[in-house]
């Protein structure tokens, strides 16, 4: 009897549970539409950006503006190198958390002096993990102070950020500043990805321009080259944190979606196995008793 | 009809105009810019301002905020934060927007707030002109 009573409890345990996922399911589905929209309006954005800064560059004299400079005097162990990590600000969506952590710590892991590295995270969970790991062993810097959440991305938001980041290497407190993220390739497939912000560097815009800009002469720039990459950067820098914001948010309510209906998924399937045991055990009870009913009648009719 | 050339205009937030246009005229860092078709190339920055094209002999207005615009002979792109028709701009919003910057102006404050609440103005103050020129 007590078992049939234990599965009960069991039952109504997991229906309550349920019942939460199920709801954070519908939650993040219509999050996701809306993070959805905002990621499909900022795409074009996003890579034309890219793209045109590329090119921009293809047609820029060598300039010796400061963003430029890539400060081959520090030997790398001494770099300062800034890292923007881009979390989640709660748990509960799969393996998003788990896999953006795990790629910063290799991408930690590589450089020569991990005292040296300077962590901007985004989002509670990140900020949580880096500040509570490994207290006995050397860990990278977690800059208590910047606190920003990773929902609903703005511009402004972005633009703090960018802000931050330019002011700390300007005065030289940061050598080189990454940005890592989720990027959404599909519904399905998410990629974790770090692009480098600044130095800023020709290297890394490896990507083949389209064609038809390509063998065009150097451009003139208004008033001049080194006016224009004082602002294009700041500008350039703060688009690329906002669409990195943008894809990871995306990415989170992807991923919570899809654990949640992971979630959901199972706990019916649990249900229904243990409504199986539970009425098993309860046909046992009942032909349990009725034996008893019987051989005690039995018993009775015997001994008249 | 006059020649004309590709025109991109992309805001952070959608693809604001895309197709042919005859003439552009850019507030650009150090003054009013006119493009047309066969610029010779040329990269430059916009502050927040005013910015008109002429589709179809029609010019058409638009408030923009900081952005760059990359001019090819045959297609220019200009990529900015912000970029709104005179009649989508909400008027009440960029008013409050203009009254809170400059009570924050007001207010004694560190450089760098005082820079940000300097462009907060400057965009608030670039709808509600646009907005009035172009949009009774």
């Amino acid at each position: 009897m007590a078992n049939m009573r234990e599965i009960r409890e069991r039952i109504d345990s997991i229906k309550q549970i349920l019942k939460i996922t199920n709801a954070m399911y519908l939650i993040s589905s219509s999050k996701l539409k809306k993070a959805r929209k905002a990621l499909d309006s900022t795409e074009p954005y996003y890579y034309k950006l890219q793209e045109t800064i590329s090119s921009v560059l293809e047609h820029t004299p060598h300039t010796r503006q400061m963003y430029f400079d890539r400060r081959t005097d520090i030997p790398p162990e001494k770099r300062k190198k800034g890292y923007i990590v881009i979390t989640a600000d709660k748990g509960l969506c799969g393996s998003y958390n788990h896999n953006i952590l795990k790629f910063t710590e290799q991408e930690l892991a590589k450089s020569p002096d991990i005292n040296n590295c300077y962590l901007f995270v985004l989002g509670h969970v990140g900020r949580m993990y880096f500040t509570s790991r490994l207290k006995n062993s050397s860990k990278p810097f977690v800059d208590g102070e910047f606190l920003y959440t990773t929902q609903n991305p703005t511009l402004y938001r972005a633009m703090e950020i960018a802000r931050l980041v330019l002011e700390k290497f300007e005065n030289r407190e940061l050598d080189e500043v990454y940005v890592i993220y989720t990027d959404m390739i599909n519904s399905s497939v998410q990629e974790e990805r770090m692009i480098q912000l600044l130095p800023f560097s020709r290297k890394h815009f490896g990507k083949a321009p389209d064609g038809t800009m390509k063998k065009l002469p150097k451009a003139s720039f208004l008033p001049s080259p080194e006016e224009v990459m004082a602002h294009l950067i700041p500008n350039y820098t703060k688009g690329i944190i906002y669409g990195a914001m943008v894809e990871a948010f995306c990415c989170e309510q992807q991923s919570r979606m899809t654990a949640m209906d992971a979630a959901t998924t199972s706990a019916k399937d649990m249900i229904k196995e243990l409504s199986l045991l539970y009425n098993r055990a309860r046909q046992g009870a009942i032909t349990q008793e009725i034996t008893e009913v019987v051989s005690g009648s039995g018993a009775l009719s015997a001994n008249v | 009809m006059a020649k004309t050339f590709h025109l991109e205009i992309i805001a952070a937030n959608r693809i604001f105009y895309q197709g042919e246009c005859e003439h552009l005229v850019i507030t650009a860092i150090d003054g009013l810019l006119g493009i047309m078709a066969g610029h010779e190339p040329l990269v430059t920055v916009l502050p927040t301002g005013e910015l008109k094209y002429m589709v179809n002999g029609q010019w058409q207005y638009a408030a923009i905020s900081e952005g760059f615009i990359q001019v090819m002979p045959e297609s220019s792109v200009i990529l900015a934060d912000t970029c709104e028709l005179p009649e989508e701009i909400d008027i009440k919003r960029a008013e409050e927007a203009r009254e809170r910057a400059q009570e924050q102006l007001r207010q004694k404050q560190s450089i760098h707030e005082y820079y940000q609440t300097q462009a907060a103005l400057n965009r608030a103050m670039n709808r509600l002109k646009i907005s009035q020129k172009h949009f009774k």
